[in-house]
């Protein structure tokens, strides 16, 4: 065979070779794009959970759950069935949690519950970068895509990880006073070390030491039980009125509130 | 009527319509092939010699524009694989390919910061094919760049840019510098943090230029930082202005070697005293068509075959990292690899080179004068925009600088050491230029990073999720946990295609507690991590995502102070586990 001919017929069944595999590809694409999009949104949801975490968990909690007095919960059940009823909203879901995180809430539609962090204006801060805040449209949906992702566990669908912390002994008042204390969202606001970082309100490392004289005529034990059910009673230096709600009161048993002045009392 | 009609159209008698049918059809294949009768094609695909007088082949040449810019023959020795390795041709297939590919990516694609990165995201999950047709470009943007380096070389080594041909040497240098703008153009329009940071950390070198560097800066970025504008600018470079200039350049470039100087003999034809035979058989005449015509469109069906064939195997993938985000730094910023020779140059401080060379000689002598270079010395402005365009003008400046009149190797060894030097010293300055080369990160973060990079996969995104199911755990290091961190764990990864292949235990959550807990612990003897206190969290967050952080506590040892280093990972139960 003279070369150009070895040449053609080679040539050919490259070109043959090469649409084949083509054409393979074609078959397996429909399959490929819909894996595509799955963990595309997989990975959507991961971003998401960055946004949450670098920018939410102040106010909702570090899983969503929320923080009395500030922050609703946006992974019970309320929020997924019923919430769009309650504020007359007509389209889905998440629709809704983006243009609430665009936006943010001047005043809170439930000002009874949510007075706010400072318990002035925005309740919740302008996210969207459109108006003067921190964030892209895209970090946006993806905020939303990660809290639409809470909706198995808020509506029970598959059961809660208990969530990870020091090993507490529940048989005790400190014990019990300890899950409160975090179950309540004082972890959002105040720092113990070892335990929680919110960084709003004073660090508590040390309380029991000082809780007795700090209120002339009042002990370790009656100061800090005041400072939970009516804070404005006595303002720690260096931090504004109002800012720790004012109705934890008639959030807690009356059992609830000893155990937890019990278990703040061991912070020496 | 109808013999009017007849008439008419000029409609010859029944018994000569065969013939007339067969003249009309060859006419036509005439004008098509600009010149070629059905006879002529035949004996073309035959190999047998020409069938008309004066030959055919050689007109189709003057009368078709295309054909025009292609030589009517070479010399055979000229066309020896082993002379020109085809390199030249490749580059010029992988320019082709580039513009075929990238007009199909061009009806999908969207140059404004809000929409380019959701818009190559849809080309990847909503296009038929189109996640292949993005790594084609992305693999064909690779191959050009390399094909151009190589090819450049090839010249350099068979000393073809000597003489006459130096102007096809000057205008082949531009080439590579067009070749290179266009993959730096190219490389920002993903919009992701690969590409943002690459190009923000490349455009700013023009910055430290005197005088008119802030402006030059400003007039590519469009804007004090890369936005809407910048974004816009380098997207019509990419596909109008670079190509037009790419395609004018080639032409050029092109129509030198043949029409104008053919493609150089090999030294060993045109300078030794050869056999007459071989002589002859050597500058026998080869002509474009069939002979270089053929074996050019078997050399795009193999080009075309590895292409997909790597594709196809999985042998490349385009990257996609996350949006990109001005207001955060990746830790490593990547440089394209063909660009890590000039990130390499970067990192070279002439001023302390010089100092830490002189000062030592100054104490010798006892002088208490020292050299205090850096204050005057700009290291980014003399190894950024001073070193780069006088290398540039040195490759120009090659056929003027050597005057030695041979091509052959061996009359040239100069020349030839030189050349290999230059490729080690590219292949230095590239090492240098890698992320990790020269730049100190603090022990900790070095760790988690080397762990999980920010972009990419690295060994912690890899830990199949039922590994970290419903885990809640902290892993202390220096604990020890046995030999498996999850007794009584087992799954089946692939429970579809392999429904008998099963993992007992966790072996890639041990193996990178494992590493993590080695690494600091050595960290930690050598002295950077005293005090050490870390662990390994793994927390479940959601029904399918779980959170994975790797924290690390420690005592500073200059300052005696206490530092935290943690970094928080979300791995959902579908991510993809391979690169795509
Ligand atoms: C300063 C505290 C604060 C921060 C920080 C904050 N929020 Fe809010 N958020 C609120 C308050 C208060 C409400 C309740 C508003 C109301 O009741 O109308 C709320 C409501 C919401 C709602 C609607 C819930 C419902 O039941 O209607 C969503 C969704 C939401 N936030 C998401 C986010 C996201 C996502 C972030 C982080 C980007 C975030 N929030 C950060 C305080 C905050
Ligand atoms: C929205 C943020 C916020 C939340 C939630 C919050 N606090 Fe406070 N807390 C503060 C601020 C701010 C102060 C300081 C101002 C003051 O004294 O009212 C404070 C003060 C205190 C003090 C007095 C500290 C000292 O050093 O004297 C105690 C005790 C305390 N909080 C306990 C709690 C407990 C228990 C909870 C949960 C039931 C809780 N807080 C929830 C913000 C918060
Ligand atoms: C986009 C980039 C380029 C393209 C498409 C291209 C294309 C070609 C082609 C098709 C040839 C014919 C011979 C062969 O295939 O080897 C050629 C020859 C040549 N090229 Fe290039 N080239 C490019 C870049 C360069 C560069 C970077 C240089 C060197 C600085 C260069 C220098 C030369 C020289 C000197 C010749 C003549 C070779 C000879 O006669 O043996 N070219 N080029």
């Amino acid at each position: 065979m003279k070369r150009i001919q070895l040449e053609i017929v080679l040539g050919t069944l490259l070109v043959l070779l090469t649409t084949a595999m083509v054409v393979v590809l074609g078959f397996r694409e429909p399959q490929r794009l819909e894996q595509y999009v799955v963990q595309q949104r997989a990975e959507l949801i991961e971003f998401g959970a960055t946004v949450f975490t670098n920018n939410c968990t102040s106010c909702h909690g570090s899983l969503g759950q929320g923080v009395a007095g500030v922050a609703p919960s946006l992974r019970d059940a309320h929020f997924f069935t019923e919430r769009l009823a309650e504020v007359g909203w007509q389209g889905g879901l998440e629709d809704y949690i983006i243009s609430v995180v665009t936006t943010g809430r001047q005043i809170s539609t439930r000002p009874q519950l949510y007075a706010g962090m400072t318990g002035q204006a925005p309740v919740m801060p302008t996210w969207s970068e459109k108006f003067g805040g921190p964030l892209r449209d895209d970090q946006i949906r993806a905020v939303a895509a990660f809290i639409m992702n809470f909706e198995p566990y808020a509506l029970g669908l598959v059961p809660t990880a208990v969530p990870l912390g020091p090993v507490v002994d529940e048989s005790t008042p400190e014990g019990r006073g300890q899950v409160v204390f975090a179950a309540q969202g004082c972890t959002a606001c105040h720092a113990i070390s070892g335990l929680s970082t919110g960084n709003v309100g004073p660090v508590l490392d040390g309380l029991a030491s000082r809780a007795g004289n700090t209120v002339a005529g009042l002990s370790a034990e009656e100061y800090i039980h005041q400072s939970i059910v009516d804070p404005n009673a006595y303002i720690v230096p260096g931090f504004a009125e109002g800012i720790m709600p004012q109705n934890f009161a008639e959030l807690m048993s009356e059992d609830q509130l000893n155990d937890l002045v019990a278990f703040l009392l061991t912070l020496e | 009527m109808i013999n009017s009609l007849i008439k008419r159209f000029n409609i010859p008698p029944r018994d000569q319509w065969r013939e007339a049918i067969g003249k009309l059809i060859d006419d036509r294949v005439r004008i098509i092939t600009a010149g070629l009768s059905i006879r002529e094609l035949r004996a073309i695909m035959r190999g047998d010699p020409p069938t008309e007088k004066p030959n055919p082949r050689y007109k189709v040449i003057t009368t078709s524009f295309v054909a025009h810019l292609r030589p009517r023959y070479y010399p055979a020795a000229a066309t020896w694989f082993t002379h020109t390795l085809r390199l030249g041709f490749f580059t010029t297939f992988f320019f082709v390919l580039e513009i075929i590919t990238g007009i199909v990516l061009m009806v999908y694609y969207i140059p404004f910061p809000d929409q380019a990165y959701g818009s190559v995201l849809a080309i990847e999950s909503n296009v038929f094919l189109g996640e292949f047709l993005r790594d084609m470009h992305r693999l064909g943007a690779e191959a050009m760049v390399v094909f151009s380096w190589l090819h450049l070389l090839r010249t350099y080594f068979t000393g073809s840019y000597k003489g006459p041909r130096s102007f096809t040497w000057l205008t082949g240098v531009i080439l590579l510098l067009i070749t290179a703008w266009l993959s730096f153009t190219g490389y920002l329009l993903p919009w992701d943090q690969l590409a943002y940071w690459a190009v923000t950390v490349g455009t700013s070198i023009t910055e430290s230029g005197p005088v008119v560097g802030p402006a030059l800066n400003l007039l590519m970025r469009g804007a004090p930082d890369i936005g809407t504008g910048g974004l816009l600018r380098f997207y019509l470079q990419h596909v109008i202005l670079m190509p037009l200039l790419a395609i004018l350049l080639i032409s050029i470039h092109y129509y030198k070697v043949s029409r104008e100087h053919s493609i150089s003999l090999p030294a060993v034809v045109e300078e030794t005293e050869m056999d007459p035979e071989k002589k002859k058989e050597a500058t026998r005449r080869i002509d474009l068509i069939p002979d270089l015509l053929s074996h050019e469109l078997f050399l795009i069906a193999l080009g075309l075959f590895i292409t997909v064939a790597i594709l196809y195997f999985r042998g490349f993938a385009s990257p996609l990292e996350t949006h990109a985000n001005p207001q955060q730094t990746p830790l490593d910023t990547k440089a394209p690899w063909y660009f890590w020779w000039l990130q390499g140059i970067l990192k070279i401080d002439p001023a302390s080179i010089i100092e830490n060379l002189v000062n030592p000689l100054f104490e010798m002598f006892g002088l208490s004068y020292r050299v205090e270079l850096s204050r005057l010395l700009d290291s980014k402005f003399i190894m950024g925009l001073m070193v780069p365009p006088a290398l540039v003008l040195l490759l120009m400046a090659i056929p003027y600088i050597d005057r030695n009149p041979s091509r052959l190797a061996r009359k040239r060894p100069f020349a030839i050491a030189w050349g290999v030097a230059w490729i080690f010293i590219v292949l230095v300055l590239s090492y240098m230029g890698t992320p990790e080369y020269g730049i100190e990160t603090p022990a900790a973060t070095r760790i988690i990073q080397d762990l999980a990079p920010e972009e990419g996969e690295g060994p912690l995104r890899l830990i199949p999720y039922p590994e970290l199911e419903n885990r809640q755990m902290e892993y202390i290091v220096g604990q020890d946990y046995g030999t498996d961190l999850c007794p009584g764990l087992s799954y089946y990864p692939d429970p579809e295609s392999h429904p008998n292949d099963i993992v007992v235990g966790c072996p890639h959550l041990t193996e990178v507690f494992q590493t993590f807990s080695r690494r600091l612990i050595d960290a930690q003897i050598d002295g950077r991590l005293p005090g050490l206190n870390a662990k390994l969290i793994v927390e479940q967050l959601q029904a399918d995502v779980v959170k994975v952080t790797p924290h690390v506590e420690w005592t500073d040892p200059s300052t005696g102070q206490a530092q935290t280093y943690y970094h928080i990972y979300f791995l959902h139960k579908d991510r993809a586990m391979d690169a795509h």
